[in-house]
C-alpha cells in the first residue's frame, strides 16, 4: 500500500473534505439542539467559506487525486484544475447566498425544526456537485450526480403540507431516475466498448480506433441525455417548469445555478477530456472524429433557447416564468459549447458568473414579493413599482440585465458569448440566439409594466423590508451595475481559470 | 446445447415472462409480487455472468427490501378499501413500436460490435476482489457512497415523517 | 462459467423451482371437486368479515425505509470485511469512516424518534363520515392509534 499517493489526493481534494465534515457536523447541531436551529446557518457559512478560502488559496494546485494503481499510474478519479476551481467557487458563492436567501425565507422559516435537515441537503447536494466538476472517472461522475439529485429531490417537497411542492418533489424523482438509469446504461456500453471508465483511458482508446462508432454514439446520445436532464436542456426539460414552480424558492434559486454550473461543468470536462486530441494555437480544440458533437449540441442550443423563450411568454406565474428563461439561458450556454475553443469556455465562465447574480436577485425579489403578499401571480405585481420603488428598480435592473440589454452585466455575458459565436464564423447560431434575446425582452419587460404602468385594482399595500432584506439586494444588485461597465477583472480572472488538466 | 445454456434460457424465460406478468396484471398486488420473480430470475443470470455479489445483492436489497417498500406502498394508499386496486394500460401500439424499434435497436449494436471484452478466467469468488478495489483504488467512491447513505436516509426520513409545518 | 458460490446459487435456485415444479404438477393430476365449504378462506366455517386489504400506518414505511438503508450498507461493508485486514491500520480506518457515517444516520433516526413506535405526539385520526361500516364500528374512544391507522 502506497499511502504518499493518498495523501496528495487528500491534500488535493481539502475543499470537500471541509464541506463532507461540515455536512456531518450539522448533522450532529441538529441532534444536539433539537429545538433551537439558530445556529445551524450559522455553521453552514463557516463551513462555505472556510471552504471557498481554501479552493482560492489552492487554485494554481493540479493534479489528479485518487490514481488508478491497476490499471495505470497517470490518471484518477478527480482531475483537479483551475477550470474546476472556478467552478467550485461559483458554487460555493451560489451556496453562501443561497444561507442568507433561505434565512429570509419565510417558507423555510416556517418549517421550524426541519431546519436542521434542510441545511444537511443542502450540503448534499454541494459536496455532489464540488466532486461533479472535477469528477473524471464515469463511476465518480454518477455517483456524485446521484448524491446531488437526491438531496435536490427531497429539497424540492420540502414544504409538504403545499400539494404543489410534493407534486414538483415526484415529477423530479421520476424523470430524474429516468435519466440517471438512461445514463448509466449509457456509462455502462462505452465501459463495454473501451473497458475502461476513466475519461483520460477513454480518450485514449478513442484515438486508437477499432470501436464501434454507431454504439459509441447510441451510447453518447444516453450520457447526454443523462447531463442534458441537469442543465434541463431540450429536450430533457420537462420537470423544470413543474419543479421550479413547486419547490421553496430558495431552492429553485439554487438549482436553476448551482445545479445547472455543475451539469455545464460536467459536461464540458467530458467532451473535452474524453474527446480532444489537442488545442492548437488560437484555442481551437480538435475532437476525436468519432461523433459529431457540434451537429448535436447546435440542434439542443437551438432548440433549448427557442423553446425556453416562446413557452415563458405565455406564462403569468413568475416562478414559471423564471424557470423558462432558465431554460433559455441554458441554450445560450450551449452556445458556448458549440465553439469547441477556450474562447467558447471563457464565455461561459463569465456568463455564469453573472447569472448567478442576476438570477438570485430576481428570484430573491420574487420571494420577497411572494412571502409578503403571498402571490406570485404576474397580475398581482400591479403597481408595485410605485409603493415599492426600491424592490421595482432593482427587479428591472435584473430583469434588463436577463434579457442582455447594457449597460448591466448581462450584456457582456451575452456579448462575449456572441464574439466566441462570430470567432468561430457560426454566424447562423449568433442570429438566432440575437433574435431569441428579442423575443426575451417581451416578457422580461411585461414584468415591468405590471409594475410601473398597470393599474392596480384595489389598493396596494406596501412591501416592508428589513435592513437585511435591502442588504441583499444591493450585495447582487451593485456587481450587476457594475460589471456592465468595469468588466475586466472578472474576465481577466475566467481567462487565467481555463487551464483542463490534459496529458 | 449445455446445461449452463439451459440454466440461462429457463432464467431468462423466468425474467422476461414474470416482467411481462408485471406490466399486464390488472391487481397491482399480483405486479408487485410478480415482479419478485422478475427480480429472482436476474439475479440468476448474474450468477452466470460470474458475479456472485452483484446477485446476492439483488437478492438481499430487492427481493429483501425494496418489494417490501413495494407492497408497503400499496398498503398505505389512502382509499384502500373503497377503490379497486387496479392498473391499466393505455396506449398501448405506439409504446409496443417503440419498444420494438429499441429492441430491434439493441440486438443489433449487441451483433454489430466489437465489445472490450477481458479474457480473464472468472476468479473463484468476487467478493474479495471487490473489496480489494473500494479500499483502495475506489475508496473515495466508498466513503461517498457512506455520506451518500446517510443524506438518502435524512431525506426519506424527513418526506415520510409525519411532522407537519407550523 | 460459474463462480464457486454460483453454483451453490444456482442449485439453490433450482431447489425453489423444483418445488414449484411439483406443486404445479400435483396440482394437474389431482381430482378438483370443489364444494363451497372447501372454497371458503377458513375451512373451520367461520367466514371472514370485511376485506383483508387493511390500510397500513405510516410508520411501518418509515421503517421500511429505513431498513433498506441499512441493507445497502450491510451490503457496502461486506466486501470491506472481507479484505480489511490485509491493508492493517489503513483498512480499518476506511471501515471506520463509512461506520461512523452510518452510524450518525442512527443516532439521527433515534433521536428524531423514527424508532419509537409508541409515539406521544400522534393527532388520532378523523372518521370518514362518508364512510360507513358494514358491521357496527367499537367505540370510538377504546381505539389505539395503531389500531385504526
Amino acid at each position: 500500500m502506497d499511502f504518499s499517493s493518498l495523501y496528495d489526493s487528500l491534500a488535493l481534494i481539502k475543499p470537500e473534505i471541509i464541506i463532507s465534515v461540515t455536512l456531518v457536523l450539522i448533522v450532529v447541531l441538529d441532534l444536539i439542539y433539537d429545538k433551537n436551529k439558530k445556529l445551524v446557518p450559522y455553521l453552514a457559512l463557516l463551513g462555505l467559506i472556510v471552504s471557498g478560502i481554501y479552493i482560492l488559496s489552492d487554485i494554481a494546485n493540479e493534479g489528479f487525486a485518487f490514481k488508478m494503481s491497476a490499471t495505470s499510474n497517470k490518471f484518477g478519479l478527480l482531475a483537479l484544475d483551475s477550470f474546476g476551481s472556478y467552478f467550485k467557487l461559483l458554487i460555493i458563492l451560489t451556496s453562501v447566498l443561497i444561507v442568507f436567501f433561505a434565512k429570509h425565507s419565510v417558507e423555510i422559516e416556517n418549517t421550524g425544526k426541519r431546519q436542521g435537515e434542510f441545511y444537511t441537503l443542502l450540503f448534499g447536494m454541494i459536496l455532489g456537485m464540488m466532486f461533479m466538476v472535477s469528477a473524471s472517472d464515469l463511476i465518480m461522475i454518477y455517483v456524485s450526480m446521484e448524491l446531488l439529485s437526491f438531496s435536490s429531490y427531497v429539497l424540492a417537497g420540502f414544504i409538504k403540507l403545499r400539494d404543489r411542492n410534493s407534486e414538483a418533489s415526484l415529477k423530479y424523482i421520476i424523470f430524474g431516475g429516468v435519466a440517471s438509469g438512461v445514463m448509466l446504461f449509457g456509462i455502462s456500453l462505452i465501459y463495454g466498448l473501451t473497458g475502461t471508465t476513466n475519461l483520460y483511458s477513454i480518450n485514449a482508446a478513442l484515438q486508437s480506433g477499432n470501436i464501434n462508432l454507431i454504439v459509441l454514439g447510441f451510447s453518447l446520445l444516453l450520457i447526454v441525455a443523462g447531463i442534458g436532464y441537469k442543465i434541463s436542456a431540450v429536450p430533457f426539460h420537462f420537470w423544470t417548469p413543474d419543479v421550479y414552480e413547486g419547490a421553496p424558492i430558495s431552492i429553485t434559486a439554487f438549482l436553476s445555478v448551482a445545479s445547472k454550473a455543475a451539469g455545464f461543468a460536467i459536461l464540458i470536462r467530458f467532451i473535452k477530456t474524453a474527446f480532444v486530441t489537442n488545442v492548437d494555437g488560437s484555442g481551437n480544440w480538435l475532437l476525436v472524429p468519432v461523433f459529431d458533437w457540434k451537429t448535436l449540441i447546435s440542434v439542443f442550443a437551438i432548440l433549448t433557447m427557442t423553446l425556453g423563450n416562446f413557452a415563458a411568454l405565455w406564462q403569468d406565474n413568475l416562478k414559471r416564468m423564471l424557470a423558462y428563461s432558465s431554460i433559455a439561458h441554458a441554450g445560450y450556454l450551449l452556445l458556448g459549447v458549440v465553439v469547441f475553443s477556450q474562447i467558447g469556455i471563457e464565455a461561459i465562465l463569465i456568463y455564469f458568473a453573472i447569472y448567478m447574480l442576476m438570477n438570485l436577485g430576481s428570484f430573491y425579489i420574487v420571494m420577497l414579493i411572494a412571502d409578503k403578499t403571498g402571490s406570485e401571480d404576474i397580475h398581482d405585481y400591479s403597481g408595485l413599482g410605485y409603493v415599492t420603488p426600491f424592490l421595482g428598480v432593482s427587479f428591472a435592473v435584473f430583469l434588463v440585465s436577463l434579457t442582455g440589454l447594457p449597460p448591466t452585466a448581462g450584456f457582456i455575458g451575452k456579448l462575449y458569448l456572441f464574439i466566441a459565436l462570430i470567432d468561430a464564423k457560426m454566424t447562423t447560431l449568433a442570429v438566432i440566439a440575437v433574435l431569441n434575446s428579442v423575443v426575451s425582452l417581451y416578457y422580461y419587460i411585461r414584468v415591468l409594466k405590471h409594475m410601473f404602468l398597470t393599474k392596480p385594482n384595489g389598493e396596494v399595500k406596501e412591501i416592508k423590508l428589513s435592513t437585511a432584506n435591502v442588504v441583499y439586494v444591493i450585495v447582487l444588485l451593485i456587481p450587476v451595475l457594475v460589471l456592465g461597465i468595469y468588466f475586466s477583472p472578472l474576465v481577466n480572472f475566467a481567462e487565467s481559470c481555463l487551464a483542463f488538466l490534459s496529458f | 446445447m449445455n446445461l449452463y445454456d439451459i440454466i440461462f434460457y429457463l432464467f431468462a424465460a423466468i425474467t422476461i415472462v414474470s416482467a411481462f406478468i408485471v406490466v399486464n396484471a390488472k391487481n397491482i398486488v399480483y405486479a408487485a409480487f410478480s415482479l419478485l420473480f422478475t427480480f429472482f430470475g436476474v439475479s440468476g443470470l448474474y450468477v452466470l455472468l460470474g458475479a456472485d455479489f452483484i446477485a446476492i445483492v439483488q437478492v438481499m436489497v430487492y427481493i429483501g427490501g425494496i418489494l417490501v417498500l413495494l407492497l408497503f406502498g400499496v398498503m398505505l394508499t389512502h382509499k384502500i378499501t373503497s377503490v379497486d386496486i387496479k392498473a391499466g394500460s393505455v396506449q398501448t401500439i405506439p409504446a409496443v413500436i417503440i419498444i420494438g424499434i429499441f429492441a430491434a435497436l439493441l440486438i443489433g449494436l449487441m451483433y454489430s460490435t466489437h465489445w472490450a471484452v477481458n479474457p480473464a478466467e472468472i476468479p473463484v469468488t468476487t467478493t474479495k476482489s471487490l473489496g480489494k478495489t473500494l479500499v483502495t483504488e475506489y475508496v473515495l467512491i466508498f466513503e461517498l457512497l457512506g455520506i451518500l447513505l446517510l443524506v438518502a436516509m435524512i431525506g426519506a426520513a424527513t418526506i415520510a415523517r409525519r411532522d407537519g409545518d407550523k | 462459467m460459474l463462480t464457486e458460490f454460483g453454483k451453490i446459487f444456482v442449485f439453490i435456485l433450482l431447489a425453489g423451482g423444483f418445488v414449484a415444479i411439483a406443486l404445479v404438477a400435483a396440482s394437474l393430476i389431482r381430482p378438483k371437486r370443489p364444494t363451497k365449504e372447501k372454497l371458503k378462506t377458513y375451512e373451520c366455517g367461520e367466514d371472514p368479515v370485511g376485506s383483508p386489504w387493511v390500510r397500513f400506518n405510516i410508520r411501518f414505511y418509515v421503517v421500511a425505509l429505513i431498513f433498506i438503508i441499512f441493507d445497502v450498507e450491510v451490503v457496502m461493508l461486506f466486501p470491506w470485511a472481507l479484505v480489511y485486514k490485509n491493508f492493517g491500520v489503513y483498512g480499518f480506518i476506511v471501515g471506520a469512516i463509512f461506520l461512523l457515517v452510518l452510524f450518525l444516520g442512527m443516532a439521527y433516526e433515534w433521536r428524531k424518534g423514527d424508532l419509537e413506535w409508541a409515539r406521544p405526539k400522534i393527532e388520532p385520526p378523523k372518521m370518514d363520515i362518508k364512510f360507513k361500516p358494514e358491521i357496527a364500528p367499537r367505540p370510538v374512544e377504546e381505539k389505539t392509534v395503531s389500531e385504526v391507522e
